[in-house]
């Protein structure tokens, strides 16, 4: 939040307009963030995740560009803008093996967060003449597929998010857990079916997401079983 | 979307999904599928036969009765580069439109507490 604010901070009068949204099902989670950076940019709560459907978000940090026009100039992409202080930490054999996984896990993702800040501040100066504008059919094309099946797996999503909200969490997890088998690779759906049986609510998010009990794993195992941390979150292509 | 029954009205059935009933049929962005049947005697949207003609999967929690229809499936995620008149709430609770900010760039991004 604190690197997005900046941005904005850094483009607004260049006409850009950073609005970050917060995939929570408790608002209340995302709420202390928000407050803690102070946002000047719109900073609104997605609490059924329907962004995923309009625009095909499936883990965090993702993000489209918009143009004054209201249209997309690219589709939904990895989006960091900050190298993550984890790339660089040196492993210690004394702590927990499954801090020291997941952080072999994290060390494997591909860092482009430098090109993709430079690819921004290029679009802001130059509009639709940035080569990292794309015409609208590249956009089309460049968006992900969506077979029958992740399809199928937003709407079990939803279903389970409005039944837990009425109180129904074993209805819930019931419908998360087909979400789940149906788009193994939509991140969004696990990390915050997980993130409910994982952290006491009013705590910060406990991101190991040791689900064992409820689902049968961890966010380590699953990153290991859908190909690893270089595969977890796909790099924006850059390419023109 | 969400559903209690199998019907609903044109307005939030294209709020919630981009897609809405003109004389060609349904359409989002430049493209129409052939729907005559979209539309019940009450004008309201036939959510089965939306569900057929668009791919969209429709489950149904038997025990509660409440049903979710899933986005178009079998393309791409994005069929239209217009973005879709989205609404969502700011921390405090208060709406914001995303379409208050056509004139300017906008680059939307998604992050979690998890």
């Amino acid at each position: 939040m604190p690197g997005w604010q900046a941005l904005h901070n850094e483009l607004a009068d260049s006409g850009l307009t950073v609005v970050t949204v917060a995939l929570d099902l408790d608002p209340d989670q995302a709420t202390p963030w928000i407050a803690k950076a102070e946002p000047t940019h719109p900073s609104l709560i997605d609490s059924t995740h329907v962004i995923n459907e309009l625009f095909g978000i499936r883990n965090v940090p993702m993000a489209v560009w918009i143009d004054e026009s209201g249209h997309l100039v690219r589709p939904a992409e990895a989006a960091s803008i900050e190298r993550s202080p984890f790339l660089d930490i040196d492993i210690d054999d004394s702590w927990p093996e499954r801090i020291q996984q997941s952080l072999v896990e994290i060390k494997k993702m591909p860092d482009s967060s430098a090109d993709y800040r430079a690819a921004i501040v290029d679009w802001v100066e130059n509009g639709a003449d940035s080569p990292f504008s794309l015409r609208a059919d590249e956009v089309v094309r460049r968006s992900a597929g969506r077979p029958a099946e992740h399809s199928a797996a937003a709407a079990c999503f939803e279903l389970g998010q409005h039944l837990h909200a009425l109180g129904d969490h074993d209805a819930a997890v019931d419908w998360w857990k087909q979400a789940h088998a149906l788009h193994p690779e939509n991140w969004t759906y696990k990390r915050q079916a997980w993130t409910i049986e994982t952290t006491p609510p009013g705590q910060p998010s406990d991101l190991q997401q040791v689900a064992t009990e409820t689902y049968g794993t961890t966010w380590l195992d699953d990153v290991l079983e859908t190909g690893g941390g270089a595969v977890y979150n796909t790099t924006p292509d850059l390419t023109a | 979307m969400l559903l209690d029954s199998l019907t609903t009205t044109p307005e939030m059935f294209t709020a919630r999904t981009g897609w809405s009933v003109r004389p060609e049929g349904l359409c989002k962005g430049d493209r129409c599928v052939p729907a005559p049947d979209a539309l019940t005697d009450d004008g309201l949207i036939n959510i089965e036969a939306v569900a057929q003609h668009l791919a969209m999967p429709l489950v149904t929690d038997e025990e509660s009765g409440w049903r979710a229809l899933g986005p178009e499936s079998g393309g791409s995620t994005l069929t239209t580069t217009e973005v879709p008149d989205l609404t969502l709430p700011d921390a405090d609770g208060n709406p914001f439109r995303l379409r208050s900010l056509l004139g300017r760039k906008v680059l939307l991004v998604a992050w979690a507490s998890w």
